[in-house]
């Protein structure tokens, strides 16, 4: 803790009020705002609410739709995260191990991160367009007859394959700073001790990483949870039909879409302790990281 | 330095005194692409036709993204003095007494002449009240024709078929013969249900249709529908028709490219495929069930309506008016008919068009008019029910279930009705 | 010594074929005809139309009052990344240091308000935000655009912890030389975190123009797009009935994710490590 402070009486909340005047304004008027309407239906026009009790939340949870939409959610996010934390450590590693051409490779795997989400969701769905998509001709070859925008599944598999692709510089940043912080003490001992660089890796390398690999867990859950708005939502081109999408694009969906606002607001509920959830887990997490580094 | 003072000084007068400020208003509407250029062009018309009144025409992105912002902005005051809303925006619009000013009593107040009775019959009644006076002045009308490749069908030796019973029985199998897939549809709810019920002038929803009440109950679990799907979904099965997704266009790109033989769109759909289709094409009425009936009526019409918003100064309202009168001139319908496909709004353009000879020219064109003034029927006025953006949405997703094999045609009916009730009875209370 | 490393180079190529191939494809499509890719799909080749495509989605007028082009959206688009990046790290500078540097009554209460904020991501209020700013009149101006998304802590948390980092023997020094709080956060704070400035800068730049979901509801008016809101403009066109202008909105997306990337490529030391520090 800090032994020398000023004391002023009236500085400290000056240079707080910025801060504080904008969450008041955009953040806690907007939550008690999302809570209160949940428990209304409103009419559009003109505002008028009628209190409903705690019917929006049945009636949202109630439906076959938000199942399948919170379903679709958890495998969307499981396999986004696993996936391209595996592709980001797959690059990371061998990055880590070349000598030649380091910098260059470095730059060319991390610089998609750039790219914003509906960015890579409109080369996606070009990508994987029926008629004029290159990966749809080339799984065709493998006999596979992809229909993005007919099959749940396969919309689900091309959302999948953007939204992984999109973050993986992402993870790959982080593991090649990971690696390249191991100590090179380290690394001269791990190369004596395992001559294969297989077993070096799993028993001396990644247990190394693990704590980084925890901690970019979360991250990517919150990545696929939130910002993967912009890939389906250019991937369904504004007409979900029968294809999947995520809850985030579920409460859009209903409040700006349908007009739903009550139902709407009471869907961001559900979101909202999902991520206090999350948040204190993610809490706990770096406590833990804070107190044995 | 003093001169240009001066000179720029003398210019602002000489303009101030010359012309009377002209009164301004706004026009949000959904129009992109070609169509977009096609309403600023009536927009310079309108301004160039007089001196008094000037509109200024925006682009607000797709017809659901234009509600919203409308909504948005008329909760904040500053909403539009028109707005282009699709029919299935309708409901909230006429849910909300008070937000429009209906159309008829615009122009009488405005001294403009107004007769329900100018405009066609499959278009009258669509954005009426209950009582029949019309609130939304329809702009954009379409209704789904079914276009085909004149070269495909005389390759498979077959005519486009009028009733669903010679398509199952005649005309597909010889198409998919020939080697094409006979045929695909763009818009599931608007093409295969709404205008379903229409054509075969069945009850769609309780309460007149929904013009009566706030939360009617839809009537879609019907076995004549379900017979329908069950029929389609076979076909697709079959290699008979093509289902390529919610996506309009890419339902259509596989007619463009001469995979498709038959495809069931928009009548406004004919300027763009002018456009993108190199091969000769030609249009005729929407496919009927014998089975069901025999005496197939009008269909409804689909696309969107021009509304005047409350709250604006008289002249303002004034201006809406005159804009109006402008819109529905026989002229001004005629070029619009030609420029975009969709179908003229008032007899007298119908006529005027048929004057000219467009149709013996583009004999296309005509089929869309055509089949709106085909015989009504009690239930073909058109259909009204609140939040009914998500019930087609609901719709599409039951409807790509059965497509794709996850669910039986009976399951999908029965909870499109179970959820679209469900949101008739919520929209029953936001405006109850 | 090491042993040539093939197979890293192997998976190495594999990473740059899987990572540039997209883009490699959505560049060379953007120079063809939308015709061409409509009859025949995406294009590896060079179509020799780049220029003109490119040209017109950067000056060509859009909507009847013809004042949007793709530089006016590009524009917007620095508006937003350059405003949310420097107010971020103005607001959550002058926060960090009233927390950590000063003994008031209510700083604890204040430190959970802004933890508060952690909690709940922009898109989970998306809602009522945007009423909020409805009510407040803030639809379609830059304030209105750029001010929610700064609500979130983020950057708050990242100078708190970076100050309690600093030595407090600085402090001393300070106090002795008899500089007060203010002429302390000018002549010795920002002085010292100006490469996390720099860093933090880098990073809050390339999110905030990437805004994707708070622009698409906030701004109707055609004139506050940013590119990537210009993306959906794009979209719906490529939904509608005529042939999409396939060409030009890969164009745009080429244009939409040219700035971040050179930002990134050129300070890439600085990004690497504002982002590895501050998400920790």
């Amino acid at each position: 803790m800090k032994k020398s402070v000023f004391t002023q009486p009236t500085l400290p909340y000056l240079l707080l009020a910025p801060q504080m005047i904008i969450i008041a304004i955009f953040f806690i008027w907007p939550a008690f705002e999302a809570i209160r309407s949940s428990f209304f239906i409103q009419d559009p026009f003109f505002g008028k609410s009628t209190f409903v009790g705690i019917d929006n939340y049945t009636d949202a949870v109630g439906k076959s739709d938000y199942l399948r939409t919170a379903n679709f959610t958890f495998w969307f996010t499981l396999f986004v995260s696993f996936l391209s934390l595996g592709f980001g450590l797959l690059f990371a590693v061998s990055a880590d191990q070349v000598l030649r051409g380091q910098a260059s490779y470095k730059t060319i795997l991390m610089w998609v991160y750039a790219i914003a989400p509906p960015v890579a969701g409109l080369i996606g769905i070009m990508l994987f367009d029926q008629h004029i998509g290159p990966i749809v001709d080339f799984f065709a070859l493998l006999g596979w007859r992809m229909q993005v925008g007919v099959s749940y599944f396969d919309t689900a598999f091309a959302m999948t394959v953007v939204a992984t692709w999109k973050q993986i510089p992402y993870n790959f940043i982080f593991f090649l700073s990971g690696l390249q912080s191991i100590p090179r003490a380290v690394r001269e001992a791990a190369a004596i001790d395992c001559r294969r660089p297989f077993r070096r890796f799993w028993t001396i390398v990644f247990p190394l990483l693990a704590p980084t690999s925890f901690f970019l867990l979360i991250l990517n859950i919150t990545y696929a949870f939130f910002e993967t708005f912009g890939v389906v939502d250019l991937m369904v081109k504004g007409e979900p039909g029968n294809n999947p999408v995520t809850l985030v694009y579920k409460v859009y969906q209903d409040g700006f879409r349908g007009l739903d606002v009550g139902g709407s607001a009471a869907q961001s509920v559900i979101l909202m302790i999902l991520v206090l959830a999350l948040t204190i887990l993610q809490f706990r997490l770096i406590e833990r990281r804070v107190h044995y580094s | 330095m003093k001169t240009t003072v001066l000179l720029a000084g003398a210019f602002a007068t000489a303009t101030f005194s010359a012309t009377a400020e002209p009164i301004k208003i706004d026009w949000w509407h959904a129009m992109g692409g070609a169509l977009g250029e096609t309403v600023n062009e009536l927009a310079v018309k309108f301004n160039e036709s007089q001196d008094e009144y000037e509109i200024l025409p925006v682009y607000k992105g797709t017809y659901e993204e234009t509600l919203t912002a409308t909504i948005a902005a008329f909760r904040a005051g500053e909403h539009p003095n028109i707005v282009q809303v699709f029919e299935a925006g309708a409901a909230t619009l006429m849910g909300a007494p008070g937000a429009v000013i209906p159309v008829e009593d615009l122009m009488t107040a405005n001294g403009v002449d107004f007769d329900i009775e100018d405009y066609i019959s499959g278009v009258r009644y669509f954005y009426a009240d209950e009582a029949g006076k019309m609130v939304g002045m329809p702009f954009n009308s379409s209704t789904p024709i079914l276009y085909y490749n004149v070269e495909a069908l005389e390759k498979a030796g077959v005519t486009p078929p009028k009733t669903w019973e010679e398509f199952a029985s005649t005309t597909a199998p010889a198409l998919k013969e020939a080697g094409y897939i006979p045929a695909a549809q763009s818009h599931l709810p608007w093409i295969f249900t709404e205008n379903f019920f229409s054509r075969h002038n069945i009850q769609f929803a309780t309460d007149n249709n929904g013009y009566s009440s706030a939360a009617p109950k839809i009537l879609v679990n019907n076995d004549a529908i379900k017979a329908h799907f069950t029929a389609v979904k076979d076909w697709v099965d079959a290699g008979l028709f093509g289902y390529y997704g919610t996506g309009w266009s890419d339902n259509q790109t596989p007619f463009e490219n001469q995979e498709v033989a038959m495809w069931m769109g928009s009548s406004g759909s004919f300027g763009g495929l002018k456009q993108a289709a190199d091969f000769e094409f030609s249009a005729t009425f929407l496919p009927y069930w014998e089975a069901v009936t025999t005496e197939p009526k009008q269909t409804f019409i689909g696309g969107a309506a021009l509304w005047a918003m409350s709250g604006h100064a008289d002249d303002e309202n004034k201006a809406a008016a005159e804009f109006f009168r402008f819109l529905t001139s026989a002229e001004v319908q005629y070029f619009w008919h030609q420029e975009t496909g969709y179908v003229p709004i008032t007899e007298a353009a119908y006529e005027m068009a048929k004057a000219d000879g467009y149709y013996e020219t583009t004999p296309q064109a005509e089929v869309g008019i055509q089949q709106l003034t085909l015989p009504s029927g009690e239930w073909t006025k058109g259909y009204r029910m609140g939040f009914y953006v998500q019930i087609r949405d609901v719709m599409n997703r039951e409807y790509g279930r059965i497509m794709s094999g996850e669910a039986s045609v009976e399951d999908a009916f029965s909870i499109i009705e179970e959820e679209a009730n469900q949101l008739l009875e919520r929209f029953g209370k936001t405006s109850g | 010594m090491q042993r040539p490393r093939l197979y890293d180079h192997i998976v190495l190529l594999f990473g740059v074929f899987l990572m540039m191939g997209p883009l490699v494809v959505a560049i060379t499509t953007s120079s063809f005809l939308p015709e061409t890719i409509h009859r025949e799909g995406m294009q590896l080749g060079w179509g020799g139309h780049a220029a003109e495509t490119y040209w017109n989605v950067l000056t060509k007028k859009g909507g009847f009052s013809e004042n949007i082009t793709g530089i006016l959206m590009t524009q917007n688009s620095l508006i937003l990344g350059l405003g949310f990046a420097v107010g971020k790290i103005v607001v959550s500078m002058l926060a960090a240091y009233a927390i950590v540097y000063f003994r008031f009554p209510l700083a604890s209460f204040f430190f959970w308000v802004i933890f508060a904020t952690l909690l709940m991501p922009l898109e989970v209020r998306i809602l009522p935000s945007y009423e909020v700013v409805q009510g407040l009149g803030m639809l379609n101006t830059y304030t209105g655009l750029i001010l929610p998304l700064i609500a979130s802590a983020t950057g708050t948390f990242f100078f708190r912890q970076f100050f309690r980092s600093i030595p407090d023997e600085l402090i001393e020094a300070a106090r002795i030389d008899g500089a007060g709080p203010v002429r302390f956060f000018i002549d010795i704070l920002v002085p010292l975190s100006k490469t996390m400035m720099a860093a933090i800068f880098i990073i809050m730049f390339v999110v905030g123009w990437n805004q994707y979901l708070w622009p698409t509801l906030m701004t109707t008016d055609e004139t506050l797009y940013t590119l990537v809101r210009g993306i959906r403009q794009v979209m719906n066109v490529y939904v509608g009935a005529n042939i999409p202008d396939y060409n030009e909105a890969l164009a745009m997306a080429v244009l939409a994710m040219l700035p971040p990337a050179l930002v990134i490529i050129i300070f890439q030391r600085m990004f690497i490590k504002g982002l590895v520090e501050t998400e920790k």
